[in-house]
């Protein structure tokens, strides 16, 4: 049977090109580009993948901000059918989030929803518990893979000491693992589609947010000598030295 | 302060009893059955939950004891389990949440965390009034106290999820937590096949082969027992050679405090370098030879 399914895509600032501030060790964030969060990706590649062996349909919902509409761009290539774009996020606060996305998946019908387990930026990872509280639909967490049956979802979910087998009625919440798949890379074909295609912008309502004073936020002190040697062949002769000293 | 201890791993329960300890009041709540002398990390009350361990019902079963004993924490072990429950938790109560920490510090009825933050790039350092923590395997070494817990059982309600069936991880046979020298190969490594073009360095230095999640859960190319990181193991040798691996928190993680720490990767960006003594940047099928030889002179 076909599902209806929703994804959870998050936009996150591309913290592979992020730099810290070599004097103070503070991240810099200006001039970064935005991109799709990760885990997010899988999730798109696992609601897209379900809609291609049973159909149905697949949604996203971006809390982000005016600057977003990049990365709904980017999950419609990936095989995205219909997008809600949220405005008004100010950070990463998860009460806020949680609620926001919970708000709005209520009035979409849906079997399932899918979601990234942590998010690649912050490790978060408490949005599926929370999403699941507040809409009353069971967890399916972690999942490494997604095996649907008529009204019924079941989950290889990844745990730390060993794999468990789950399933729950529909309408479920499913958090994936990055191992379930590997995102697709959407041809440019199906990346000029999207740009044209529209997207639902709606602004968010204010929530209560919680803060923290931060104390500080800097690169990690480590004591490694990080010697970096560009060229190969004076790094080899150099490196060699130093391993044949640390294995003495 | 009067703490609610949770995880479904034990092991981590008493490193965050101990890490607490003589700072808060603490009962502690474990999925039943419970691990020999897990009474003796000092919390006052340990409750075994029994029945289904579906995450909804954990999180029901102790959002009712963290209200009516009225608890000031709610510290859950940042495991896959430990997490959901925290934030169904969070949300039942209401509680504001602060996530995967590795440092606690009770300042005049605050609390100041660290955790990572931007990809593990840069370190959080906050004070707050969260009142729900994930906090990070590893926050202390578990030591006993002299108490012992009393014991309550606690049945579970129903949950909506059903266990089908467990799965065992597949095990090998090495300890790669007592190797000496390890060469730990990345996704950047490239297939299974691969792998034999990097054993003549491991030979060379006398090392176990180890290596990221990548390699030994997603595709299994290694057995997932040579898995470093945070969710694999933590190893501490004297030389840990990093081949093909960007070096995320995670994986860091696990080698923190290995003694020389060298790294190959052909992204000069990559973050092993800020965590490595020695770094050549370059292609590891051109450097690993080349080193081998060099190493035989
Ligand atoms: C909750 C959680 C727990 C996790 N636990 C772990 C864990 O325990 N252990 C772990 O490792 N990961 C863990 N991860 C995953 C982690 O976030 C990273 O995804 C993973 O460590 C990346 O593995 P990698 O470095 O092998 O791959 P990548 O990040 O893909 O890096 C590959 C690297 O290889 C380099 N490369 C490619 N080709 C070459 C070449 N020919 N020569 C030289 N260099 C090359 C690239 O420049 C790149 O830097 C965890 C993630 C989460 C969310
Ligand atoms: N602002 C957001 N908008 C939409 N989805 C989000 C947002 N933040 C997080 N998510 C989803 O929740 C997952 C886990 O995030 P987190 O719990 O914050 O670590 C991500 O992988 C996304 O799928």
């Amino acid at each position: 049977m076909p599902y209806n399914v929703i994804v959870l895509v998050k936009q996150i600032p591309d913290i592979d090109q992020m730099k810290t501030d070599p004097g103070t060790g503070e991240p810099i964030l200006q001039n970064l580009p935005l991109r799709v969060e990760n885990l997010s990706k899988n999730a798109i590649e696992a609601a897209v993948k379900l809609k291609e062996k049973h159909g149905g349909k697949v949604s996203a919902i971006i809390f982000g901000t005016d600057r977003s509409s990049a990365a709904m761009k980017e999950s419609y290539a990936m095989g995205v059918d219909e997008g809600f774009l949220l405005t008004g996020y100010d950070g990463n606060h998860p009460e806020v989030t949680a609620k926001v996305l919970a708000e709005k998946i209520k009035t979409i019908p849906h079997d399932l929803v899918i979601l990234g387990n942590q998010s690649a930026d912050s490790y978060t990872g408490l949005l599926a518990g929370k999403i699941s509280a507040l809409t009353g639909e069971p967890l399916l967490g972690n999942a490494v893979r997604i095996e649907m049956d008529g009204k019924t979802a079941k989950v290889t979910s990844a745990l730390e000491e060993y794999n468990l087998e789950i399933k729950s009625d529909t309408p479920a919440i499913i958090s994936v693992a990055q191992e379930i798949n590997e995102p697709r890379l959407p041809p440019v074909l199906q990346i000029m589609a999207a740009g044209r295609k529209p997207i639902n912008t709606q602004p968010a309502g204010p929530k209560e947010k919680f803060t923290s004073v931060v104390i500080s936020n800097r690169a990690p002190k480590s004591d490694r000598k990080r010697i970096v040697f560009e060229d190969v062949d004076k790094g080899v002769s150099e490196v060699s030295k130093a391993i044949k000293e640390a294995i003495r | 302060m009067k703490a609610l201890v949770f995880s479904d791993n034990q092991e981590i329960v008493a490193q965050i009893l101990t890490s607490i300890r003589g700072k808060s009041d603490a009962d502690a709540a474990v999925v039943s059955p419970v691990m020999e002398s897990i009474d003796q990390y000092g919390a006052a009350k340990l409750y075994e939950l029994t029945g289904t361990p579906g995450t909804d019902a954990i999180s029901q079963s102790l959002s009712k004891i963290f209200a009516e004993g009225k608890y000031d924490l709610f510290l859950a072990g940042s495991t896959v389990r430990g997490r959901e429950v925290a934030g169904m938790l969070s949300e039942a109560l209401n509680l504001p949440a602060m996530t995967e920490i590795s440092d606690l510090v009770f300042r005049d009825g605050k609390i100041v965390t660290k955790r990572f933050f931007y990809g593990g790039k840069t370190l959080l350092e906050e004070e707050s009034s969260a009142r729900v923590l994930t906090v990070m395997p590893g926050i202390s070494e578990a030591s006993r106290s002299q108490s012992r817990s009393e014991l309550v059982k606690v049945e579970l309600p129903a949950s909506k999820i059903t266990i089908v069936n467990r799965i065992d991880k597949m095990a090998g046979s090495v300890n790669i937590e007592k190797a000496q020298v390890i060469v730990s190969v990345g996704r950047g490594i490239g297939s299974k096949e691969n792998i034999e073009k990097v054993k003549p360095l491991a030979e060379a230095v006398h090392g176990e082969i180890a290596g990221s999640r990548p390699v030994c859960l997603d595709y299994q190319w290694l057995s997932e027992d040579r898995q470093v990181g945070l969710s694999g193991k933590k190893v501490k040798p004297k030389l840990y050679i990093a081949l093909g691996i960007s070096g995320q928190i995670q994986h860091i993680a696990g080698m923190r405090t290995s003694r020389v720490v060298v790294a190959i990767n052909k992204d000069k960006s990559a973050p092993i370098f800020e965590e490595a003594d020695y770094g050549i940047v370059g292609d590891l099928f051109q450097i690993v030879p080349k080193l081998v030889s060099a190493l035989k002179q």
